[in-house]
């Protein structure tokens, strides 16, 4: 009987579990978690912080999922180590589980910004839904806001704050909103979607740091210019730390993150990584990459359990990922890699609707779609498809796109 | 081929499929089966998008909606069977 020990119960490490039971119904399955609760829906506790969705819903499993499935839970559980020859995980206070095949889909845990007071009181990070829960109670009595992070995660406290009726400002290094996918164009919409919910943004900010009260509370934020922002409620999301810490010395290659290949498996024997960790070979960009996106670390974890049920490289992973933003009243919707690429192609169509291409050897790598999402699923059959399609950008920033108004495909 | 008649017939097709709408929802009861956007496959975030810019029915059987399911979207919308 093989043994399977999955430390992370994230959408890729359960989706893994649930691969691994279907393909090898006599495994023995465990999986790790240091939270304290199963599997929930990570993209649903921003609407939770939000204060517009009960906690009841955003809970994917309960407990009797896994003892239906004849898995193994173990809840609150550290893993401080593994090691990769006696093919061993070390935890806190449940001893040594010993592997056949072990997936790692331990995610990140929010940076935290490197400067003075980063820690005080009512200074928040969001990752968790236990992190959320606290948000939430704390924005339904907080009035002022800062937020800092200008990417797809800081965007979220702009939500919150906006829906808990919190006067925000957001403190932005550069000039603009996401400034790796989005030009000034682009940007705009959506610094005007946060000024419609009542969050400024203000750019060439940042900050230096936080003061407090006597009580250790946050009271202001300021920034490398010296301005100055009274708040009592901060959300700060600028970036992630991959979980691997308890690999050091395991041989496991990382790189900011697991280097994994199509196959999910790193440079370890009987080692295998899965979700928003990965820096995994794209078979779609032709390079290492990393993806934080649901449906990404879903396919990632059945992929990586299809492969160590096998014991060979029996599937790759293949995929288009997608990210919506869906705070505001124009839907928002990235794919694929767009802040890479060595080519561009962008249009604006009105005051809320933008698009933007990216290629990389005349091939669509991916994109961001504002206030028009209709041609989604034909860029993202052309970055399947692998197709040169750069050389016609003016068919592609049409409003309505029409893959038939395309150059018939040259034998490459 | 009769062009008229094939788009007659696609036409028929689609509004025999079409069983539900999208209906915004103000709230969500904590029995609710909730989804994101994100959690929904290419076509069928392409339908949902089609529903709700345009005001269009959906089918249920050509996507991977559920019935009584709510959607959260640009608003929460909730699938239901017309």
């Amino acid at each position: 009987m093989t043994q399977y020990v999955i430390i992370g119960d994230g959408i890729s490490g359960s989706s893994a579990a649930e691969t691994l039971r279907e393909e090898d119904p006599d495994a023995k399955i465990t999986v790790i978690t240091d939270e304290g609760e199963p599997l929930y829906n990570r993209i649903l506790i921003k609407e939770h912080a939000k204060g517009k969705l009960p906690e009841a819903p955003i809970s994917i499993h309960d407990e009797d999922w896994y003892q239906e499935r004849e898995i193994d839970l173990s809840l609150n559980t550290h893993v401080t180590s593994v090691d990769t020859d006696a093919k061993v995980v070390n935890t806190h206070d449940s001893g040594e589980i010993p592997y056949d095949k072990l997936l790692v889909a331990t995610g990140g845990t929010p940076t935290q910004l490197p400067v003075e007071n980063s820690d005080a009181d009512g200074i928040h990070h969001f990752w968790t839904f236990e992190d959320a829960r606290g948000i939430r109670e704390h924005a339904e009595n907080a009035d002022k806001g800062v937020i800092v992070g200008a990417g797809l995660l800081g965007i979220d406290f702009a939500a919150v704050c906006g829906a808990q009726g919190i006067e925000a400002e957001y403190l932005m290094r550069g000039d603009r909103w996401w400034r790796y996918a989005l030009s000034g164009d682009g940007a705009e919409i959506m610094h005007e979607g946060m000024r419609e919910v009542g969050v400024e943004p203000v750019f060439d900010s940042g900050v230096d740091h936080f003061e407090t009260d006597d009580d250790g509370h946050v009271t202001a934020a300021v920034d490398p210019n010296g301005d100055r922002y009274e708040c009592d409620f901060v959300g700060a999301a600028i970036g992630l730390n991959f979980n691997t810490e308890f690999l050091r010395g395991s041989g496991i290659e990382r790189d900011n993150g697991i280097v994994v290949d199509e196959h999910m498996q790193t440079n370890v024997d009987d080692v295998y990584a899965a979700g928003d960790l990965t820096r995994f070979y794209d078979v779609l960009l032709g390079e290492q990459a990393q993806n934080g996106s649901w449906g990404s670390a879903k396919e990632q974890g059945r992929v990586a359990a299809v492969n160590m049920a096998a014991d060979e490289e029996a599937e790759g992973f293949q995929w288009v990922s997608s990210y919506s933003i869906t705070h505001f009243d124009f839907p928002f919707l990235s794919f694929g890699h767009p802040t890479l690429g060595d080519e561009h192609a962008e249009r604006r169509y009105s005051d809320t609707e933008w698009r933007r291409i990216a290629f990389k050897d005349g091939r669509i790598v991916g994109g961001v779609l504002i206030g028009d999402l209709s041609p989604q699923s034909k860029f993202k059959q052309l970055m399947r498809e692998q197709r040169v399609v750069a050389d016609q950008a003016d068919v592609l920033l049409e409003q309505s796109v029409d893959l038939d108004d395309l150059a018939a495909p040259q034998e490459q | 081929m009769n062009m008229a008649a094939s788009e007659r017939r696609r036409r028929s097709v689609r509004i025999e499929h079409a069983d539900a709408r999208l209906e915004q929802v103000e709230s969500v009861a904590a029995s609710a089966t909730v989804r994101h956007v994100d959690q929904l496959d290419t076509e069928t975030l392409a339908a949902v998008y089609r529903a709700v810019s345009e005001d269009r029915p959906v089918s249920t059987a050509a996507t991977d909606l559920e019935p009584g399911e709510i959607l959260v979207f640009t608003d929460y919308y909730r699938v239901a069977r017309v």
